[in-house]
């Protein structure tokens, strides 16, 4: 079930992907990324190859490699993992970038929870530096890069990556309007690629063995393998390697799943999925693969964990738009009423499924386009509503048409 | 930018590429709503209420944000946009402490303009109580966070239009509002008291303080003689404040303040001119030291009439306020002479004197409670109102404006020139001294066809004009023959920071500068009526400028009441009775 | 020995330069060093980088991590996220509010200690878990972390 390949035993050498690329052109790069269908790894599944050629066709003497090592989706943890172990290989990966779009300076935004990440990534990047790997003129290529660690300081919406340009920039991480998009105009309006920590781990092992083993990996039309980090009610939480497209059966026996009453993939903004559902499968057309899986026993009252969820987005939105930021403390609100009592029909919970229709539309950036999932899915599939109302309450009767 | 084939609601239509559905939507007639848009401004795309659907996307899209594409197909009509931004109204007014009837933007107010539009009559996210309000205040502007929205319009004003920057976002998601620095009061921070963010804000969360209700008790008060005086760019927003048809009646505004009570109405205008007279001998003695007597003189020399410049620079630029102006502006001359000369002519007991004056500006409200301005011996100007509050004013009183008589001002400091008027727009003081000064000078008319310098109008940033002086000149100021006069004016305090910064760099050498912080000058003013856009300001402007052309007087030294009073009372421009009422000094203060 | 927040302002731009996109760092070097980011390290981040003071205290006020107002020497942060929640992160938080007498986000009289508590912190698989002062410490039991926190300097 396991396809370890990132968490691999027996690993290439570090820095061997990236000797590889330097003998390459960057198109030819860029082509091999794109061929192997990755997706980006962080969750919003964007291709990487294709988000590397737009900002390699980019004109410009600067261009930027960032490295999103801000994952705050609750239960997400893959990347520290990454980053303990194979600090080498996400500098490779990113120095690969750099080279692939035509950029030199590569920046790591790490979260402010892993200031201990620090030393590990500092001592990775010396090590690359005195084997030629980093620096002027790497191994005579005439290709410059070097990396620099910056921090943030808790913001879960700096994950979002023009938010994470923002605070790098200086500013308050608030996502900014798009166009222009990071490729053409990203930190200090240069062109920019943003990845996360896993998609740059995997790019030394896709040129290293080509973009067919690499699509040969997934299920079906899913390409290559997925971390996940499994936690809650389960016998060996843990970041766990599978095929992309495998189904969540195969992770939850994996960590040693056995009462299960709900398991939320995807973290807070993907979708809470009941026991009948895990036979689905872990890709971006099915659960969202961003890497985050708690299961809840039958212990857990759903709607408590709904409120957990709502209190986190409350404190997270960054505030800016409208729907985010009054949209996820009514939906708190509603989860709380839900948890006393007062709200008590289908009639009263009308408008709410209405404003978590609205979020997803009408939100300025993936946090308040998807922190109404949990709210949806949670009072769809755990909250039993009456027909008839019986709090009497004027909003039932005074709602929208 | 090429014409492309758009489909919006179902029409073709052509649109220009690279606009925004918004402006396309604007240029075609079609009504889409919004908030945190203004025209003045960038774009923050963070209200919402702008949505509208776009084939091919699984979202919908901000209009103000989103550019046309050719072929887009848009719909800001269906029902999925209809209901969203209702339901965005409804969850922006759960958030606001919408006490409409008592509130100052009661009628005129953006939120409540959409809340009625999308029927809205009871709030289904009410899930807690509304904010409580929250005021506070500073010398002219007070702010109340319970009815801020978030649109953040007030900071970009402040940073983009003014490069001030006090005001921000702060704190995050629910906790998230407008602050300053350590969220201080704006009297604590730099805040020049401009007001541009009460002009810009779609909602009452800014609003002047009101100075309204002491003027009434003054007037009602039998002992009290209430003198008032209106500034240039009120007469062209009166009506525009009160709603009317604007035919820009300077003399209905003078019936009115007649109406309201005021013993005396006279204007700003008369003290504009002697403004004139002082600033425009002021820069021909500077240059007189700096050409002449080879001293030290600080140039170039800086106008001094705008009080929301006076703060900027004494915050922010303060290592040149040697080079600004000593001349009061023309409120504080006006406020000065008032209780001075004016007492002498009419038998006045100045401490019975309740002076009162009408701006566009609310830095007038600060300005007149700066220590140094009682140098009559009393508090030069008692109250100060904006435009606004005189139109508030004049409909509680029940006056018909639209059916007043023409009235003209009352004597003594009432008759003014062109020359006045045109301190209302932007470059109008420097328009204004050089017609006066070209004149001291020369001896001749300044040579500009119709006395009208065009090259220091309009609303360019920034605007550089230069005068080659004859070699023929008066008697006495030889010295200066031949010599290219050099002027620049900027508006608004971003483009003055811009111009200060190049002549500190040494990148541009002028001899006299104007600034005003309002874009547009005084006839954007922050006290002038909602909206302000330029729509609005190049329509104040060309009144402002017609009125000018109307006037047989256009030149200051040619105010017969200004001569009169340089003959019985001041006797010399920079003279001792000059300086003593007439001139003042400035303050460093902190940089932030 | 605390040092003036000018001084550590004036060593973070020599250290990283004064270009508004070092902003971050210079305020997480404060921060860290202060356990807040002063009035006084705001004007001078705000004079050196060339933006204005509001704007520097907008920035701080945006990220959970900074403070503009006095904390503790030691900052305990108690993950409440859900994982965190379900191994018992609430009884901890009980524990430590009752032995060092204060609640979340509040300081003891004698400045030794912030009691924070925080979104996911990516320790979920050894839930519950805390960071002190940016260390994390995992698999918490009620006496395990008061023991922790009664350690510190």
């Amino acid at each position: 079930m396991e396809k370890k390949v990132l968490l691999a035993e027996n690993q290439p050498e570090f820095g061997a992907g990236l000797e590889k690329a330097l003998n390459m052109t960057p198109a030819d790069v860029v082509y091999e990324v794109r061929d192997s269908g990755m997706k980006g790894r962080g969750g919003a599944g964007f291709p990487t190859g294709v988000k590397w050629n737009l900002a390699g066709a980019a004109s410009s003497d600067v261009k930027y490699v960032i490295c999103n090592a801000d994952e705050g989706e609750p239960g997400t943890f893959k990347d520290r993992l990454l980053i303990e172990k194979y600090s080498e290989r996400l500098i490779e990966g990113m120095a690969m970038g750099g080279y692939a779009i035509g950029g030199s300076c590569g920046i790591i935004y790490l979260r402010a929870e892993y200031p201990y990440l620090i030393p590990v990534l500092e001592r990775a990047r010396q090590n690359f530096l005195d084997r030629g790997l980093l620096g002027k003129n790497i191994r005579g290529s005439g290709f410059d890069f070097d990396i620099e660690i910056r921090p943030g300081a808790g913001a879960y919406v700096c994950g979002e990556e023009t938010s994470l340009i923002e605070s790098l920039e200086g500013k308050r991480g608030e996502p900014r309007n798009k166009p222009p998009y990071p490729v053409n105009s990203g930190y200090l309006d240069k062109p920019t690629i943003v990845n996360n920590v896993e998609t740059f781990c995997a790019v030394p092992h896709i040129i290293l063995n080509g973009s067919e083993w690499y699509t040969d990996l997934g299920v079906g039309d899913c390409t290559g393998t997925k971390l996940f980090s499994v936690s809650g009610d389960v016998e060996r939480p843990g970041v766990y390697e599978l095929p992309m497209g495998a189904p969540l059966k195969d992770l939850l026996e994996l960590a040693g799943a056995e009462d299960i009453q709900a398991v939320q993939v995807g973290g807070a903004s993907g979708a809470t999925v009941p026991a009948s559902g895990i036979n689905r499968t872990l890709s971006f057309k099915d659960l969202p693969p961003g890497g985050s899986v708690i299961v809840f026993d039958s212990t857990i009252n759903m709607v408590d964990v709904l409120e957990n969820f709502m209190d986190f987005f409350v404190h997270e939105s960054c505030g800016q738009c409208t729907p985010c930021r009054e949209g996820n403390l009514r939906l708190m609100h509603a989860a709380q009423d839900i948890i006393n009592g007062d709200l008590c029909c289908k009639a009263c919970m009308a408008p709410y499924f209405e404003l978590a229709e609205a979020m997803k539309i009408s939100s300025k950036c993936g946090l308040g386009q998807t922190s109404a999932n949990c709210f949806v899915d949670i009072v769809n599939n755990f909250v039993e509503l009456s027909d008839e109302c019986h709090c009497g309450e004027y909003r039932c009767e005074g709602g929208d048409e | 930018m090429h014409s492309v084939t758009v489909n919006i609601n179902g029409k073709e239509c052509n649109a220009r590429e690279g606009s925004t559905i918004l402006m396309a939507c604007k240029e075609l007639g079609i009504d889409v709503p919004t908030l945190c848009y203004h025209p003045d401004l960038s774009i923050a795309g963070n209200c919402r209420v702008c949505v509208v659907e776009v084939e091919g996307w699984k979202t919908l899209v901000p209009a103000c944000v989103t550019p046309i594409t050719p072929n887009m197909v848009v719909r800001t009509d269906s029902t999925k946009v209809r209901k969203t931004r209702k339901l965005l109204v409804e969850l922006i007014l759960a958030n606001h402490h919408n006490n409409c009837p008592e509130c100052e933007r009661n009628g005129n107010c953006e939120l409540q303009d959409l809340a009625e539009r999308y029927n809205i009559r009871f709030n289904r996210f009410q899930t807690d109580e509304k904010p409580e309000s929250s005021v506070q205040v500073s010398s002219a502007i007070m702010r109340d966070n319970s009815k801020c929205i978030m649109c953040t319009r007030c900071v970009r004003t402040c940073e983009e239009l003014q490069s001030v920057a006090v005001i921000k976002s702060v704190g995050r998601s629910s906790e998230i509002h407008i602050g300053t620095f350590d969220d201080k009061g704006l009297g604590d921070v730099a805040c020049t008291q401009c007001g541009q963010c009460i002009n810009h804000c779609p909602t009452g969360a800014l609003y002047e303080k009101d100075e309204t209700v002491p003027v009434w008790a003054a007037l009602e008060d039998p002992e009290k003689i209430v003198i008032v005086q209106t500034a240039p760019a009120v007469r062209v927003g009166l009506e525009e404040a009160l709603g009317l048809p604007i035919d820009h009646h300077t003399g209905k505004m003078a019936a009115a303040l007649r109406r309201l009570g005021f013993n005396r109405v006279l204007d700003t205008d008369f003290s504009a001119d002697l403004t004139i007279i002082e600033e425009g001998h002021e820069l021909l003695f500077r240059l007189k030291d700096a050409l002449v007597e080879k001293k030290e003189v600080p140039l170039p020399m800086i106008t001094s009439c705008s009080p929301g410049w006076i703060k900027f620079i004494e915050h922010k630029h303060n290592d040149l306020l040697d080079n600004l102006s000593t001349c009061k502006s023309p409120q504080q001359m006006f406020g000065a002479i008032a209780k001075t000369y004016l007492c002498d002519k009419e038998g006045f007991d100045p401490a019975k004197i309740v002076s009162v004056s009408v701006m566009p500006c609310t830095a007038k409200k600060f300005e007149k409670d700066r220590p140094e301005m009682n140098d009559s011996g009393f508090k030069d100007v008692d109250y100060v109102i904006t435009t606004r509050e005189l139109a508030r004013m004049i409909k509680e009183a029940g006056i018909d404006f639209d059916h007043l008589p023409v009235e003209k001002f009352d004597r003594f400091m009432g008759d003014s020139t062109g020359a006045a008027v045109i301190f209302g727009a932007t470059g109008g003081v420097m328009e204004a001294a050089l017609r006066t000064a070209y004149e001291i000078a020369t001896g001749e008319e300044i040579p500009f066809k119709g006395l009208n310098v065009l090259p220091v109008r309009g609303f360019k940033g920034i605007k550089e004009a230069s005068v080659l002086l004859p070699d023929e000149m008066a008697e006495g100021w030889e010295f200066l023959a031949g010599v290219t006069l050099k002027v620049a004016v900027a508006h608004g305090l971003a483009n003055a920071d811009k111009l200060l910064k190049a002549v500190k760099a040494g990148e541009a050498e002028y001899h006299f500068i104007e600034i005003m912080a309002c874009p547009g000058g005084c006839l954007g003013g922050g006290g002038q009526p909602i909206p302000t856009d330029m729509e609005k300001r190049m329509e104040r402007m060309r009144a402002i400028y017609a009125e000018d052309e109307s006037l047989p007087l256009r030149k200051s030294h040619e105010n017969p009441e200004i001569q009169l009073l340089y003959a019985e009372y001041l006797k010399e421009p920079l003279g001792h009775k000059s300086h003593h009422l007439l001139h003042t000094k400035y303050t460093k203060r902190d940089r932030f | 020995m605390v040092r003036n927040p000018k001084e550590i302002v004036t060593e973070g731009i020599s250290e990283f330069g004064n270009g508004r996109e070092r902003i971050m760092q210079i305020l997480t070097k404060v921060n860290s060093e202060l356990s807040y980011v002063p009035s006084e390290a705001i004007e001078a981040i705000a004079e050196a980088t060339n933006v204005s003071a509001a704007e520097v205290y907008s920035v701080v006020s945006f990220y959970s991590f900074f403070s503009s107002k006095p904390r503790g020497r030691n900052i305990v942060r108690l993950c409440s996220t859900i994982s965190c929640a379900m191994a018992g992160q609430g009884d901890i938080l009980r524990s430590l509010i009752d032995e060092f007498g204060i609640e979340p986000f509040e300081t003891t009289g004698d400045g030794r200690l912030t009691l924070e508590t925080t979104p996911c912190i990516g320790l979920c698989d050894q839930a519950p878990a805390m960071l002190v002062n940016g260390e994390p410490h995992v698999k918490l039991t009620p006496e395990k972390a008061c023991e922790i926190v009664r350690g510190l300097e």
